[in-house]
């Protein structure tokens, strides 16, 4: 147990993977956001998707937490188990954080009408409207789902290198393009949106919140036999 | 002696290559061990299993009588430094030892802290911008601070200068005399480091050819050089690892120990002798591996 | 240093009875430690504990409790005394197989044992040896 939140902290060790570089992404593409809306005359409330940028890069440190800290935590003599757990861990804390500055940010949007400019990168009315709590967790699980992507990407290519990776994902391709043509030949697309609707907001989180659990118990077993 | 790490007919494929080929050895508690060989021998895939982050085809691994996979209590008494570790995105050599100092319960910072200063790390600097010396000085210091009762090192000293060899090997010794621990150290500079080698592995295919204490390894070979006749008269019946001829010298290596009969026979036939040294040994039994058909009980003898 | 081809132990053994046979280390002074000839020597302490108990079991070093080894009385006899029998051994009977090839008998060998030190004296009278 100790263990594991000793890799809590080997994340966290370098300082500038979890806390830095997405807090410069994400102040760097809320202020572009915010320049170009004050150089918009605005007739209506405008939506930025800088929000996003710190979330793409949750991405890419998920991708990291693997391929690079996964082997140096084998060299610290860690077992598989704990190094998942620990960095599942670090990541939650980091999400946490990033739903906690979307949320006070969406708080002060909402309070200053976008800074003035009526321009919203936090305060997304589809989030908000339920409630802050449900904007929270909605955040929270939108940075988690990014890094477990990222996770489960790398422990794939790491577990089985280029060629089931490329083929993996091709599939999703497939998949994804396969359901769409579907969709569109049994001209669903209406009752699709519909459906998506009437999740709302709570609805959608808890279902990405079981696609993360799905994608992350995967790359559970495949770094189980991971090597290296 | 108590075993730390036993393990039996270990074999491990890749494919169509077999890295191991029924690997059995035991490893004893404070002693420390040479694995020598070739590169691609099987060292590296060897320590790897030993330490549960490769898996084996067949056969079995006991550590401390425990299975190591996915067993904290086991894997937090051992430390594998390998010879191309990596790191962390944009960790630094401060970022390394700290790590290491949170998961290895025997850790000295003072003696990491004299490490850093005597190969001069630079510890601000992102590691991969380390050269290649620098970055096997991380690896060393981690092995040496960390005090694991079992501690691997996976040739240590790719890039380090004669004077930063030499630093390790010295440091290595004085550490381990007030803390004795089980230490494998994979090498191909065998010259360098067969002094401080109690027991010796030499791997070669995947198959260990030898499984000897050091002191028994010395004058396990010798090399007779004389005229070409009284050479290949006095050779007959023994194993001859290597033979080569300059005019009518020759010179020939072979297996087995020279009692006083023989001294008294090389004497009487104008035969010199020469020593063999460790290395020397070691080159000529993985030859004879490519050439002739294994026979690796014959080795161990 | 330590040369290949003999056990090394043997070979650390041998630097200590050296340094006693030429007094630079007298009887009832303290012998170098294990890990003392292990750092020296640059070789695993076990190699070196070893030659060092080669020497305690032949009596030329002795323990003393909480302190270390020290060299024994008498150690120095004991070892020259050794050392002439092997002396004998490794250096005159290959001496005499030779000589007798060469059809020289004890008597010629003697004398020209005499005249070779005489010899050797004269032109290097400033050889430290």
């Amino acid at each position: 147990m100790n263990r594991t939140l000793n890799v809590v902290r080997l994340q966290f060790v370098n300082k500038q993977t979890f806390l830095w570089i997405p807090l410069i992404v994400l102040v760097g593409a809320f202020v572009i956001a915010l320049l170009v809306f004050s150089l918009i005359p605005a007739d209506g409330p405008m939506y930025s998707g800088a929000a996003q940028a710190p979330l793409w890069y949750f991405a890419i440190i998920g991708s990291q937490a693997l391929t690079l800290t996964f082997p140096f935590a084998q060299a610290m003599s860690l077992t598989r188990r704990e190094f998942y757990l620990g960095s599942l861990a670090a990541a939650a804390i980091s999400a946490a954080a990033m739903a906690t500055v979307f949320t006070i940010g969406a708080a002060l949007e909402s309070a200053t009408d976008g800074f003035g400019t009526n321009g919203y990168t936090f305060q997304l009315p589809f989030l908000t409207e339920e409630g802050w709590w449900v904007a929270w967790l909605a955040y929270f699980v939108i940075a988690m789902f990014f890094f477990v992507v990222g996770f489960w990407g790398a422990t794939i290519y790491v577990r089985f290198r280029g060629v089931v990776f490329a083929a993996v994902l091709v599939g999703i391709t497939l998949l994804a393009v396969v359901g769409a043509w579907l969709i569109s030949r049994m001209d669903a697309w209406p009752r699709v949106w519909q459906w998506l609707a009437d999740q709302g907001a709570l609805g959608l989180t808890g279902w990405a919140a079981l696609l993360l659990v799905l994608l992350a118990g995967s790359s559970f077993l495949t770094l189980r036999r991971a090597t290296p | 002696m108590t075993h730390v790490i036993e393990v039996s007919h270990l074999s491990k494929r890749y494919g169509d290559t077999l890295a191991l080929d029924d690997v059995s050895l035991t490893l004893e508690q404070d002693t420390i061990y040479g694995l020598l060989g070739r590169n691609g021998a099987g060292k590296t895939t060897l320590m790897s299993i030993l330490t549960a982050q490769n898996f084996a085809t067949s056969g079995t691994v006991r550590v401390y009588g425990e299975d190591p996979y996915e067993n904290a209590r086991v894997l937090s008494r051992m430390c594998f430094v390998r010879e191309s570790q990596k790191y962390p995105e944009d960790a630094t050599p401060r970022h390394a030892l700290r790590s290491a100092r949170l998961f290895f319960p025997h850790w000295d910072d003072d003696l990491a802290g004299e490490l850093v200063e005597e190969f001069r790390l630079p510890m601000k600097r992102t590691i991969k911008k380390l050269s290649r010396g620098q970055l096997s000085a991380v690896g060393v210091i981690i092995g040496l601070a960390s005090r694991a009762e079992i501690t691997f090192f996976d040739e240590p000293y790719l890039g380090l200068d004669a004077v930063a060899r030499q630093i390790f090997y010295d440091r290595l010794l004085a550490d381990y005399a007030e803390h004795p621990r089980t230490i494998v150290l994979s090498s191909h500079l065998i010259d360098e480091v067969s002094n401080i080698l109690e027991h010796v592995l030499v791997i070669d295919r995947g198959r260990i050819l030898m499984d000897a204490p050091t002191d028994e390894v010395r004058g396990l070979a010798t090399t007779v050089v004389g005229p070409g006749d009284a050479v290949e008269e006095f050779v007959v019946g023994r194993e001859v690892l290597h033979r080569e001829s300059l005019g009518r010298v020759t010179s020939a290596t072979i297996l087995g120990r020279l009692d006083d009969d023989d001294r008294a026979r090389l004497a009487a036939a104008g035969i010199d002798t020469g020593a063999v040294s460790l290395q020397q040994l070691v080159v000529r039994l993985t030859q004879r591996q490519s050439t002739v058909e294994p026979q690796p009980e014959e080795a161990r003898r | 240093m330590v040369g290949e081809g003999r056990p090394l132990f043997l070979q650390i053994a041998e630097s200590v009875e050296d340094a006693i046979v030429d007094g630079s280390l007298g009887e009832e002074e303290r012998a170098p430690s294990t890990n003392e000839l292990a750092a020296f020597h640059r070789i695993n302490p076990a190699t070196a504990a070893k030659g060092v108990n080669l020497l305690t079991d032949k009596g030329v070093l002795y323990k003393r409790r909480g302190i270390g080894m020290f060299v024994a009385p008498g150690a120095r006899e004991l070892l020259l005394t050794e050392r002439r029998t092997a002396f004998a051994e490794r250096f005159l009977d290959p001496l005499l197989v030779e000589a007798a090839r060469l059809g020289l008998g004890p008597d010629d060998l003697a004398r020209m044992i005499a005249d070779r030190a005489r010899a050797a004296q004269r032109p290097t009278n400033g050889d430290p040896r």
